[in-house]
C-alpha cells in the first residue's frame, strides 16, 4: 500500500540560476583544483561560454533549488536515519556554465520494495532558457528496512 | 584498453564533509552530525555519496576535456568515513557510436589504501 502511494508523489518543477561563486565553492569542497571552474578567463580560453559545471554540480542545483534532503523524507516518507544514495546517473547533451538559468523537470521513475529495502529512482530534464534539453539526471535512493538486517 | 592516470586524494576529514553539505545543500546530519550516525548505526557519520562521485568526476576531466564528457554512471558500493584516502582509478574500454557522434568508453572506480571499492562506474566522452 505504501508503495502505490509513493508511486504517486508528484514533484514540482523548480527553477535555478547557477553562479560563478556557487561553482567555485562546490568545486573547493570536492578539492577538484581544475582552473576552468574558478576562473572564467581560463574557461573562455578553453572553449567554454563561461565557468562550466562540474560534472555532478547538478546535485547542488537540486538540493538549493527545491529538492532537497528534508522535502524528499518527507515527500516519500522515509526514515532519514536509514536512507542511503545507491546509484548516480548523468546524461550530459548542452552546456551549462555560470550565469544559465535552468528549469528541472524531476519525476519519480520507480518506488519499490526489495529483500527489506525500499528503492526509489527520480529522474530529472534540465532545459536551458530556450527550452533546450542540457541534461537528464537520474538518482536511486535506498531505504534500509528493520534494524535486523546487516 | 589503456589504463588512466590514478588520482590519488588527501584524505577524508570531518570539515570537507561540513564544506561539501554546505556546498551541496545535502544537510542530511549522517555526514555531519556524530551521535546521529552513531543513532543510525553507522558508528559515526559517513561521506554523501555524492562527494565520491564528485571526485570520480575531477578525474574524469582530468582525463579528457570536460566538454566533451557525454554520459557518466555510478554505483555505490561501501560507505566511506573521514579518515580514509582515496584514489580513482579508470581506464578506457573502447569506443561507440552514438547521436552521430564517436565516443569513447570508459570505466572509473574510488578504492580506499586497503583496496575497498567505494564507487563503481562508467563513462563516455565524445572523441569525434
Amino acid at each position: 500500500m505504501e508503495s502505490l502511494l509513493n508511486t504517486e508523489v508528484k514533484l514540482k518543477p523548480f527553477k535555478f540560476t547557477i553562479e560563478r561563486g556557487k561553482i567555485k565553492e562546490f568545486a573547493m569542497a570536492i578539492g577538484d583544483k581544475n582552473p576552468i571552474y574558478y576562473d572564467a578567463d581560463t574557461a573562455r580560453k578553453e572553449g567554454y561560454r563561461d565557468i562550466p559545471i562540474p560534472p555532478t554540480f547538478p546535485t547542488a542545483i537540486e538540493m538549493w533549488g527545491g529538492m532537497d534532503f528534508e522535502t524528499l523524507i518527507e515527500l516519500f516518507g522515509l526514515d532519514p536515519l536509514k536512507v542511503l544514495h545507491g546509484g548516480q546517473e548523468y546524461r550530459y547533451i548542452g552546456e551549462i556554465c555560470a550565469g544559465d538559468t535552468v528549469t528541472a523537470i524531476p519525476k519519480v521513475i520507480s518506488s519499490f520494495e526489495k529483500r527489506n529495502l525500499r528503492f526509489i529512482t527520480i529522474g530529472i530534464q534540465y532545459k536551458n532558457h530556450d527550452g533546450e534539453d542540457v541534461l537528464y539526471a537520474e538518482s536511486t535512493i535506498i531505504e534500509r528496512g528493520g534494524s535486523k538486517n546487516e | 584498453m589503456s589504463e588512466l592516470k590514478m588520482i590519488h586524494k588527501p584524505e577524508i576529514t570531518h570539515t570537507q564533509l561540513v564544506k561539501y553539505a554546505g556546498a551541496s545543500g545535502d544537510f542530511n546530519p549522517i555526514h555531519t552530525v556524530v551521535p546521529i550516525g552513531e543513532k543510525a548505526g553507522l558508528d559515526g557519520v559517513i561521506a554523501h555519496g555524492m562527494l565520491i562521485m564528485g571526485m570520480a568526476g575531477e578525474a574524469l576531466a582530468e582525463w579528457f576535456p570536460r566538454k566533451d564528457l557525454r554520459r557518466f554512471k555510478v554505483r555505490f558500493s561501501k560507505m566511506t568515513r573521514p579518515g580514509e584516502k582515496l584514489t580513482i582509478e579508470g581506464r578506457v574500454t573502447g569506443e561507440k557510436w552514438e547521436e552521430d557522434e564517436k565516443r569513447l568508453t570508459g570505466e572509473v572506480s574510488v578504492k580506499n589504501e586497503a583496496g575497498e571499492q567505494k564507487l563503481s562506474g562508467r563513462f563516455e566522452f565524445k572523441i569525434e
